[in-house]
């Protein structure tokens, strides 16, 4: 009898579905016809027996077929699943094993799939995260919104994501296309008490934001509609999961007790599900009504109310569309919405911009900000890394469809006689890719490795904060790095299948075990010129970013940056009146000086890139300073020119002698010298502010020019970019009565190591619950020159990556091309070839394939130009500069990956190769 | 003739323990065995065999019997006589356990 297994082997079609039914309706007669004869050898007439062998089986004949017929399909079903399954098996364990000869090509490509698949993991959950996975909980997320305002400045169109609380308030009341509005702002504010107070991100939500989720609070309650109220809501607060765990233990103790947030004493009344994050990357400890806000942070806007005024912009709206609404009706909802609210602003304000030029528009968006048209640099970097992480893949794919090609040439003779002794074509091609797909799998293991170890740096810097990204804890990484494996997998495992197609059994096996003569492997070239143009790609990617960095850093902001610290006093409902305010600062500065390190330091009130104000100004002589551009202050003490490093042009800086009651002084910065008096000194001019009944405020001294809105600022004269010319003038502190001063503090050595001295020692002065929170001004100006440092690094990164790929890909060809054409060179040598020309023909080869690399690379990139612009900086995307060098280096790469083998051919000993035969 | 789950099973397993033999033979074998006791239902014997040939308890193959008709021929395989062994010691501990219990008289 047989063994299981040879049934398949002789069976080497599966049986189609008639004859597994022929078979067991046979099988069902040959029974009741052995039946019937053992009956009539017992002596019953032929009729008795069978009606007697029909009883015996127990149905009728039909039913009895039927059921025969399933377990016979069911039977044929599992068995052919059985019977993959083993091929299968099989092929691992073959593949296994000559994986397991061959240690140094398993490694070589399962390093060089780790690399490529690793990069892709990492930039994946990154790039998810920006672009594609909606925030935890949130329920219908394609229904659910970003509001986006529209308006046209100077002809422009531009969009904008923040409202005032009063537009808010129009939009719930004009829309009749969502079902659910909610408003909310995030931002770090002091949470605890005294010294243990630490600026932490907290979320104020209006009550509704809590109902886009579905994410039932862990313990407790969220709050409601009825305790976030105008004008104050109630001061009730919702913390973080991770917040109860951390401060609280876990106890259920912790609701209802007391948390200072900002100037208000919070009582907690739930905590928020775990992992809930709302809609925020860098996720809050704690949600406060949006109601609560204003008197949290101590806001004043005068006689304005902050539920009615259109003067503080500070909340996002996101909203949830009706069912049975298009995106189309609820734009032109909204829009209908914002143009109301917009006359409503104009009635209350007339000052502003006439409705038919500011065009306003509103639009709703997806509730990724990433996909947004307000998505900041640094997520449009990101998503160039993540393309750039799917090249070095795709090169690394051609190295191994390079090296399994390879691998497979050196196999014909194996693979033509198993061919011959009739082995299915099939069943080798599943060998072949199950071969690749193993090794992909591996790669993509060792790849997950190196995405979870090296990928938590890049999410710490695309996406601040939470560890949820990273592959161990996330599935959907771990599955896109499974499919990516996989496909990696069959994609190189083809490479070998295209050649082997042509396989022809007869010469292969014919062949010596020279292996035949060198044939010119087109594919193989093909692949080294698609990994050329690819690194080119990368490589000018790369070459523009650096420019651009460069160019950043070269850019003069008119300040120093490193050496300073930016002090903020957060006075958390101490209310102080002007004489002591003043004592308070004079304090801060005294004891700021006090510290060891500490240079100079200087009251302010607006930091570059982080805080700005703006008066009207008036000016004799000019009718309107608005229509020139927006002019910025900053209200400083005497030494704030020294603090800053920012230098004095003309006449003098701001002194102790500009006191309250003595004439009224200001430095004015070049641009805004140039712009309001051109051709004239500025000096001694007179500048009425904020109200043209003021009296004058005359120029002392003209400095130079800072950078305090855009880096591309008054050097290009980019107003309608950037509405920052860099008009800027500076004004004595003392002789505004200015409020809510901060400080800048000049430190020597590192201003990181002296953040802690200088805060504690603020801090003593500090009265009652107010806080103080020092940050590097590094840390301001970061953020702004963040996208290019990203762009620049992970460029680089990526693009030396695939150049040593591309160069061990060039490599590996050709010194295989070498080894496979000895014999040739023997007779070339033997026939007197010099080694200067064997040199020049192998050398000659690899710059071939890398001229058409570059040409090819070159187009690509030229194309890709366009869209890269934007977030260049001073560089054209087409720098010649740049194309030329990456030509030059790709040259130098490709002579480098050629010249050992070049050199190994030209030592061929013509006696040894023409012997080899 | 009904049978507790499995228990036909177990007793086709044991009677091709004897060697190859096809549907019919199975079954006179077990009532020849069984004096007449056992008549097993020919449909769910064929069935059975199936299920247990699908398991990979049985190979079968087309044969010829001495009467030369063609049948199919069924086998033990090693896994099922590593399933014999394994489900009549169950069985008999089972069987075993219910005679006890049903033996049992008050004290």
């Amino acid at each position: 009898m047989l063994r299981p297994g040879i049934r398949r082997l002789f069976r080497l079609r599966p049986q189609s579905r008639d004859a597994t039914h022929a078979e067991a309706d046979e099988e069902l007669q040959s029974l009741i016809a052995s039946r019937v004869e053992y009956l009539v050898a017992r002596g019953l007439t032929p009729e008795r027996a069978l009606t007697e062998a029909i009883a015996r089986l127990g149905a009728s004949l039909e039913q009895t077929r039927r059921a025969l017929h399933q377990s016979a399909d069911q039977r044929e079903r599992r068995m052919r699943i059985r019977e993959h399954v083993e091929n299968w098996l099989q092929d691992a364990r073959y593949a296994f094993r000559g994986l397991r000869h061959k240690p140094g090509f398993a490694a070589a490509v399962i390093l060089t799939l780790a690399l490529g698949i690793g990069a892709n993991a990492a930039m994946f959950s990154v790039v998810d995260r920006l672009l594609f996975r909606p925030p935890a909980y949130l329920k219908d997320p394609s229904r659910v919104h970003r509001i986006y305002l529209w308006r046209t400045f100077d002809g422009q169109e531009r969009p904008n994501t923040g409202v005032q609380y009063a537009r808010y308030a129009d939009f719930t009341r004009w829309t009749k296309s969502f079902d659910r509005l909610g408003a909310f702002i995030e931002l770090k504010m002091p949470v605890g008490n005294g010294d243990d107070a630490r600026e932490m991100n907290v979320a104020a939500v209006t009550a509704s934001v809590f109902g886009f989720f579905d994410a039932p609070p862990a313990i407790g309650r969220y709050f409601s509609t009825a305790e976030d109220t105008v004008p104050e809501g109630a001061p009730v607060a919702v913390i973080s999961y991770a917040l109860w765990q951390q401060r609280y233990g876990g106890r259920i103790d912790a609701l209802n007790s007391v948390l200072p947030i900002g100037s208000l004493k919070y009582t907690i009344v739930g905590v928020a599900a775990q992992d809930f994050e709302g809609l925020w990357p860098d996720p809050a400890v704690a949600y406060i009504p949006v109601s609560t806000f204003p008197a949290a942070q101590s806001a004043r806007f005068g006689k304005q109310l902050w539920y009615s005024t259109y003067q503080w912009t500070w909340l996002r709206m996101i909203a949830h569309r009706r069912p049975g609404v298009t995106l189309a009706q609820a734009d032109a909802d909204l829009t209908n919405a914002y143009r109301r609210s917009y006359l409503a602003q104009l009635d209350a304000d007339k000052g502003n911009t006439p409705i038919d030029v500011a065009r306003p528009r509103a639009s709703a968006g997806s509730i990724l900000d990433a996909r947004g048209p307000t998505a900041s640099s640094v997520s449009k970097v990101a998503t160039w890394v993540g393309g750039v992480a799917l090249i070095v893949l795709l090169i690394a794919c051609a190295n191994v469809a390079n090296l399994l090609v390879a691998r497979a040439l050196r196999r014909q003779r194996e693979i033509a006689v198993r061919l011959a002794l009739g082995v299915s074509r099939a069943r080798l091609v599943s060998q072949l890719l199950t071969e690749s797909v193993l090794l992909a799998l591996l790669g993509g293991a060792a790849g997950i490795l190196i995405a979870q170890w090296g990928g938590g740096v890049l999410r710490s810097v695309f996406v601040t904060g939470s560890d949820a990204g990273a592959p161990f804890h996330d599935e959907r990484t771990l599955a896109f790095t499974a499919v990516a494996a996989l496909v990696a997998g069959c994609v190189t495992g083809l490479a070998p299948l295209l050649q082997f197609r042509r396989a022809d059994v007869a010469r292969d096996l014919k062949a010596g075990m020279r292996e035949g003569t060198y044939r010119r492997g087109t594919l193989r070239t093909s692949l080294l010129v698609f990994q050329g143009s690819l690194s080119v790609v990368l490589l000018v990617g790369a070459g523009l970013f650096v420019r651009s960095l460069l160019h950043v850093r070269a850019e003069p902001l008119g300040y120093d940056v490193d050496p300073i610290l930016v002090v903020s006093p957060i006075m958390r409902g101490t209310t102080l009146d002007s004489v002591q305010t003043r004592e308070l600062q004079r304090q801060l500065l005294e004891r700021a000086l006090a510290v060891p390190g500490v240079r100079h330091a200087s009251l302010q009130n607006t930091v570059p890139f982080w805080a700005s104000m703006n008066l009207d100004i008036y000016v004799a002589g000019i009718d309107s300073t608005d229509r020139i551009g927006a002019f910025f202050l900053n209200m400083v003490s005497a030494d704030h020119f020294a603090t800053m490093g920012t230098s004095i042009l003309r006449g003098r800086g701001l002194n102790e002698s500009d006191r309250a009651g003595a004439q009224r002084v200001m430095v004015v910065s070049d641009a805004m010298a140039k712009a309001l008096w051109p051709g004239r000194d500025a000096i001694g001019q007179c500048v009425r502010v904020n109200v043209d009944t003021m009296p004058c405020t005359y120029v002392v001294g003209v400095a130079e020019n800072i950078k305090q809105q855009s880096l591309r600022g008054a050097a290009a004269g980019d107003r309608a970019s950037t509405g920052d010319a860099g008009f800027f003038y500076y004004m004595p502190a003392a002789q505004v009565r200015a409020r809510d001063l901060g400080l800048f503090v000049r430190v020597s050595g590192d201003a990181r190591e002296q953040i802690e001295p200088v805060r504690r020692a603020l801090q003593r002065v500090m009265p009652g619950q107010a806080y103080v929170s020092v940050i590097p001004f590094s840390q301001i100006i970061g953020v702004v020159t963040k996208s290019w440092e990203l762009g620049a690094t992970m460029f680089v990164a990526f693009g030396v990556l695939a150049l040593v790929l591309a160069a061990i890909g060039l490599y590996s060809v050709i010194a295989y091309n070498v080894t496979q054409r000895t014999h040739e060179m023997g007779v070339r040598i033997a026939l007197g070839a010099h080694v200067r020309d064997v040199v020049r023909l192998i050398l000659g080869q690899g710059v071939r394939v890398s001229a058409a690399g570059i040409v090819l690379g070159g187009a690509v990139a030229l194309l890709a130009g366009r869209w890269v612009q934007p977030l260049l900086f001073d560089v054209s995307a087409h720098d010649p500069v740049i194309y030329g060098s990456v030509a030059a280096l790709l040259i130098v790469i490709a002579i480098a990956a050629s010249v050992i083998p070049a050199w190994r051919a030209a030592r061929v000993d013509p006696n040894v190769a023409l012997r080899a035969d | 003739m009904a049978f507790l789950k499995g228990t036909l099973d177990i007793l086709v397993l044991k009677t091709l323990s004897w060697g190859p033999m096809h549907g019919f033979e199975i079954t006179a074998w077990l009532e020849q065995r069984s004096a007449g006791e056992l008549q097993v239902d020919d449909a769910a014997l064929l069935q059975a065999l199936h299920r247990m040939e699908e398991r990979n308890l049985l190979a079968a193959e087309w044969g010829v019997t001495e009467n030369n008709r063609r049948a199919r021929y069924y086998k033990l395989t090693a896994a099922g006589r590593a399933h014999l062994r394994a489900e009549s010691e169950r069985l008999v501990d089972h069987f075993g356990t219910i005679t006890e219990i049903l033996n049992a008289r008050s004290a």
